[in-house]
């Protein structure tokens, strides 16, 4: 994503001849106004079309926000959107309060703001009610002046406090819900630069309050919500060293004369390093990609008083001389993650120009010339967001730092049998409740590989699931003696009691824990739970996606019979009075909630 | 600093031979009121001036928009 200068006149027009191809994944987005933002959906499409991403949007029609809410059969709905953004100016949504709040007295003032926070409530539960979209609300700009002038902050349930009031029960409604987000408009204003509102003669002769280079960084900030949406997050920040993590190149001037610490230039690579941490703490696997002498560049990581970022942080090191567009796809591979799931840093113009030339799936980002500049960088990289991050995400950084110790261990024992053996692995499976909602929703949305019938389900439904008496709702987590990989399988049954037979609806497991023997242990737990449920049969069903291949020969090798073969999928069964032959080398526990 | 005609047709997305001084709204489909505050933001960001907000309403056709950047002091030649 290269960022040159693109100016709102041209995102109108190419907004207008963008064409789709058949590799884009498709959202459709709706957006609710009290105010002009015509060129806000056509930038916001023109950014994601760059990604591979194909926005159909709709935009409700001028100041008709409540309308389209309300009525059922509105053009919002109708276009059945997977997001919706609702920005409201705060003083069209609180009229003559906004202009004259001193005219009621302070019970009055209490009383009309609670009422204006439960119209927005009320909008959000009818939104919610009748789309499946995830909903933004954008919270509302607190303005500067007053008449109160210098005394309006002593001002109890003032013009300013409140519209921080409003703001505040905004965000706290949006906190435990799903489906909500608050997007903060108003400190968005206070820090986006140039000056996101819209100068005055433009807002009185179009009614447009954000300006046009305030909608084109309004819908920068907009992305960070469609690429989780379709799970399109990035997974893995790869980057250079040199000039990138500290200034200076450290062959020429030595551990001493590289800039990094506390102070001018040394404390703007140290705060881009501390940035740079706190991803991984949060879950972005890090990686290196450094054309340096080895011993070098790993003396610094290694012994440099101030670096912040250690060998321990990073999931794979490559520093060689050899091409960096060799170096990200042996990082995928060894990372096993797609390369459109990385994003690479480099200071070096010609080494990202090779990479997108080379390797376009990998997102390629500038770093500025202004070293000072470099923490921003970070902080505007929208790739990252997930829409909650779960113990999983927040620890996978780590996870894969212990997978790259597992490797090393891997190529001292021959025989797979005893390699598995000697990882102590143990398996836990546990009754789906609420803390585990979430984690086997993203299982369900993501797992492509080993996943028998790649049922996607929503958050609602595995709720419905496990709240259902004839279901069986199932996580399984996984540790081994170099660390914990998080809840990383589901298993969901449904039970047919009358038939006395067990059906399973999802069978799945990430592909970090394939190859470990750990679905056939968790197939013979099934077993053992239908025969002592009484039941008389277990049947399983193969879909066939283009992903899925690892997992089709497993009926048969846990020893299920073909029923019957129907368009492509394939029907299984296992009769109850067999035993399950296949060997568990793997230890298994029950969780007791 | 782009001249005034290239200026135009970009924003407006039209050929730059059918500008003349009579081009409106009325004549070209392309000058819609979105494209004309467009217009005006970046005849302001390119000349580096600020019209008033009479100035902006004033403009009814391609040569009111010269006879404003020429009260700005804008040189004749990105003009014409």
């Amino acid at each position: 994503m290269q960022e040159a200068k693109v100016s709102f006149s041209d995102y109108l027009h190419q907004s207008k001849s963008l064409k789709k191809n058949n590799s884009m994944q498709e959202v459709k987005i709706a957006f609710l106004s009290n105010f002009t933002i015509n060129g806000l959906p056509e930038i916001l499409k023109t950014k994601l079309h760059q990604e591979e991403i194909w926005v159909d949007y709709y935009n409700a029609p001028y100041n008709q926000y409540i309308q389209e809410i309300i009525n059922n059969h509105s053009g919002l709905y109708r276009s059945s959107p997977d997001l919706i953004f609702l920005l409201l100016d705060v003083e069209k949504f609180l009229g003559d309060f906004f202009h004259f709040p001193y005219r009621y007295n302070l019970d009055q003032r209490k009383m009309f703001v609670k009422g204006k926070i439960e119209e927005i409530e009320n909008f959000l539960i009818i939104l919610q009610e009748r789309s499946k979209a995830k909903i933004v609300i954008n919270d509302f700009v607190v303005p500067a002046y007053s008449s109160r002038g210098i005394i309006e902050s002593k001002q109890e349930w003032g013009l300013t406090e409140s519209i921080y009031k409003i703001n505040e029960s905004l965000r706290n409604t949006c906190m435990n819900n799903n489906r909500l987000f608050t997007f903060p408009l108003n400190s968005f204003c206070s820090h986006h630069n140039p000056h996101p509102l819209a100068e005055p003669k433009i807002a009185y002769l179009t009614d447009m309050k954000i300006s046009s280079d305030g909608l084109i960084g309004l819908a920068s900030e907009y992305t960070s919500y469609v690429y989780p949406l379709i799970s399109k997050s990035k997974k893995c920040l790869v980057l250079d060293l040199d000039n990138t993590l500290w200034g200076g190149i450290i062959s020429e001037e030595g551990l001493a004369g590289i800039k990094l610490g506390p102070e001018k230039e040394g404390k703007s690579f140290l705060d881009f390093q501390s940035l740079i941490l706190e991803l991984f703490e949060r879950g972005v696997i890090l990686a290196i990609n450094s054309k340096n002498n080895y011993e070098d560049a790993i003396e610094v990581i290694r012994n440099h008083k101030y670096m912040l970022l250690r060998e321990d942080h990073f999931a794979c090191i490559k520093i060689n001389w050899q091409d960096k567009a060799n170096n990200i796809k042996e990082i995928s591979k060894e990372l096993d993650i797609g390369l459109d799931s990385i994003v690479f840093l480099d200071d070096d113009k010609t080494n990202r120009a090779l990479i997108r030339e080379l390797i376009p799936e990998v997102a390629v980002i500038d770093l500025p010339e202004d070293v000072s500049l470099y923490p921003l960088v970070i902080k505007n990289l929208k790739f990252f967001n997930l829409f909650n991050i779960t113990k999983e995400d927040a620890e996978r950084g780590k996870m894969y730092v212990d997978q790259k110790k597992r490797s090393v261990f891997k190529l001292s024992v021959d025989d797979l049998d005893s390699f598995i053996k000697k990882l102590e692995i143990k398996v836990l499976v546990r009754l789906a409740d609420e803390s585990t909602l979430n984690r086997i929703t993203q299982l369900t949305q993501k797992t492509n590989q080993f996943n028998l019938t790649t049922k996607r389900y929503k958050d609602e439904d595995i709720y419905e699931l496990f709240r259902a008496d004839h279901y069986l709702v199932e996580s399984v987590m996984v540790a081994d003696k170099f660390g914990d990989y998080g809840t990383t399988g589901v298993v969901i049954i449904k039970k047919d009691l009358v038939e006395k037979c067990w059906n399973i609806d999802t069978f799945l497991l990430s592909c970090r824990i394939l190859g470990k023997n750990i679905e056939f242990a968790l197939m013979k737990d099934i077993i053992e739970k239908a025969k002592i449920a009484g039941m008389k049969s277990i049947k399983g069903i193969f879909i066939p996606t283009k992903k899925n291949k690892p997992a089709e020969n497993f009926f048969e090798d846990c020893g299920f019979i073909t029923a019957k073969n129907q368009n492509e999928a394939r029907e299984y069964i296992f009769d109850l009075s067999k035993e399950f032959k296949k060997e568990v080398l793997v230890e298994m526990k029950e969780w007791k909630n | 600093m782009e001249k005034l005609t290239e200026l135009v047709a970009r924003v407006l997305n039209i050929d730059k031979n059918i500008i003349d001084d009579n081009s409106s709204p009325e004549t070209v489909p392309e000058w819609d009121s979105l494209n004309g505050i467009v217009l005006v933001i970046e005849l302001e960001k390119n000349f580096n001036v600020k019209f008033t907000m009479d100035e902006v309403m004033a403009v009814q056709n391609f040569s009111d928009i010269k006879k404003a950047l020429k009260k700005h002091s804008v040189r004749d030649e990105v003009i014409e």
